[in-house]
């Protein structure tokens, strides 16, 4: 048996600013997991560091240490590679006033 | 004294099919048509079960903010902060489509096939549905509703001209009122074009308005006491793809009269032929996450 893999959408064509974060997602299946961030368009203001989280619940969330710099330009990409993170995954950040990105937000995760 | 009880070939191959079944532990809480499509338990992986996405052409603002608000569905233990994982029927997970914290918001997890055969399908599945547990209430009247739609249309040979979309939901609860009651659908929204290339139209067949109680309809499920207990309930709906009406729905130990369903019906689309789609969907009434969950589904025909 082939081990299990899944592509998901978690965020797409949201267009972030303040603080923001995406949807929760369960992977507890997995073994692996990649965020990309993209920036669908071109990106307003300072392009800040967003950060990985995990949560015991999907609801109360913590940083699990991962950080990866948002994406200056229109298709730019961020990445985080994870490996240990239990069993719900977001990716959340902070934007300084006026500043944002509309970013698609996909989860590579594998068994 | 002689028994003359001679089985025709039909009724023995049903009896030996009926047989197998039952001594199937993971197909036996089902009653499928002689063949089974597809069977999907959540412990292979997603099964084929993808997000719905709207239609666009060019630039992704072109999609109607029905679909733009969905997202992907998900395997979950149903892990809950205070009592732990769930777990499914008979294996430790099932799919679980998520909305948004937004009252009114929806998601919509989708199944695309084409069939080779018009005649009768059964769709059978075991699913729950809870809100978010993040008060800590009852909240019953949390999610807004759950349901399933079908997206039909005939081959291009067949000389009817219709998209034909049965729809389905369980209204448990609308502006905080608990109405619990099936409801069934017969009108979507306007098509709206999408780009400037005149090839794509869309219509947000989700859209609020429509819904009608389907008679006699009103169903009190097992809901269960805290946020974070719940309960697998059985549903069943059967249509025939030749006639394109419904010809049952039952949902735990009620039998629904479906003489007066109707489905939406629109023209045909001139690249959608056989489709055969099932979708699921989950909606909620707050602002609190709605989840429906799905330990296993069956799609049988008889062909």
């Amino acid at each position: 048996m082939l081990p299990e893999n899944i592509t998901a959408i978690v965020a797409r064509n949201e267009r972030w600013s303040g603080e923001a974060a995406s949807e929760p997602y369960e992977a507890g299946w997995a073994r692996e997991a990649i965020f990309f961030v993209r920036a669908l368009k071109q990106p307003l203001g300072r392009a800040p560091t967003a950060w990985v989280e995990i949560s015991p619940d999907g609801m109360r969330w913590v940083r699990e240490g991962t950080e990866l710099a948002m994406p200056d330009k229109k298709d730019g990409i961020a990445v985080a590679r994870l490996s240990h993170f239990g069993n719900w995954l977001r990716v959340a950040t902070h934007f300084d006033n006026g500043a944002e990105c509309t970013v698609l937000v996909t989860l590579h995760l594998k068994a | 004294m002689t028994i003359s009880t001679a089985l025709s070939f039909a009724e023995m191959s049903e009896a030996m099919r009926l047989a197998q079944l039952r001594a199937d532990p993971s197909l036996s809480r089902f009653d499928p048509l002689p063949r089974i499509v597809s069977f999907d338990d959540f412990s292979r992986g997603h099964c084929g079960w993808s997000q719905l996405v709207g239609n666009y052409e060019d630039d992704l603002d072109t999609m109607l903010p029905g679909y733009a608000q969905h997202s992907s569905a998900m395997l979950s233990t149903l892990g809950h902060w205070d009592a732990g994982s769930h777990g499914g029927l008979d294996s430790s997970y099932a799919l679980k489509i998520a909305t948004r914290p937004k009252p009114g918001a929806q998601n919509v997890a989708i199944k695309r096939h084409t069939f080779r055969k018009r005649g009768p399908i059964r769709f059978e599945l075991f699913f729950t549905f809870k809100p978010e547990a993040s008060e800590l209430k009852l909240s019953e009247t949390d999610v807004r509703s759950i349901g399933f739609l079908f997206d039909l249309q005939g081959g291009d040979r067949d000389g009817d001209t219709e998209r034909v979309m049965p729809h389905l939901r369980f209204l448990n609860a609308l502006n905080g009122q608990h109405l619990q009651k099936w409801q069934y659908k017969r009108e979507t929204t306007h098509f709206t074009p999408i780009g400037s290339e005149e090839k794509t139209l869309s219509h947000y067949h989700l859209a609020p308005e429509g819904w009608l109680d389907l008679p006699d309809g009103e169903q009190r499920l097992c809901y269960n006491e805290i946020p974070t207990k719940v309960n697998w309930s059985y549903l069943r709906f059967d249509y025939d793809l030749e006639t394109m009406t419904a010809l049952g729905l039952q949902c735990n130990d009620r039998s629904f009269d479906v003489s007066g369903f109707e489905s939406i019906r629109i023209p045909a689309m001139k690249n959608l032929w056989c489709m055969l789609n099932f979708c699921l969907f989950a909606e909620t009434d707050v602002a609190k996450r709605a989840f429906l969950y799905i330990d296993s589904i069956c799609i049988s025909g008889d062909f």
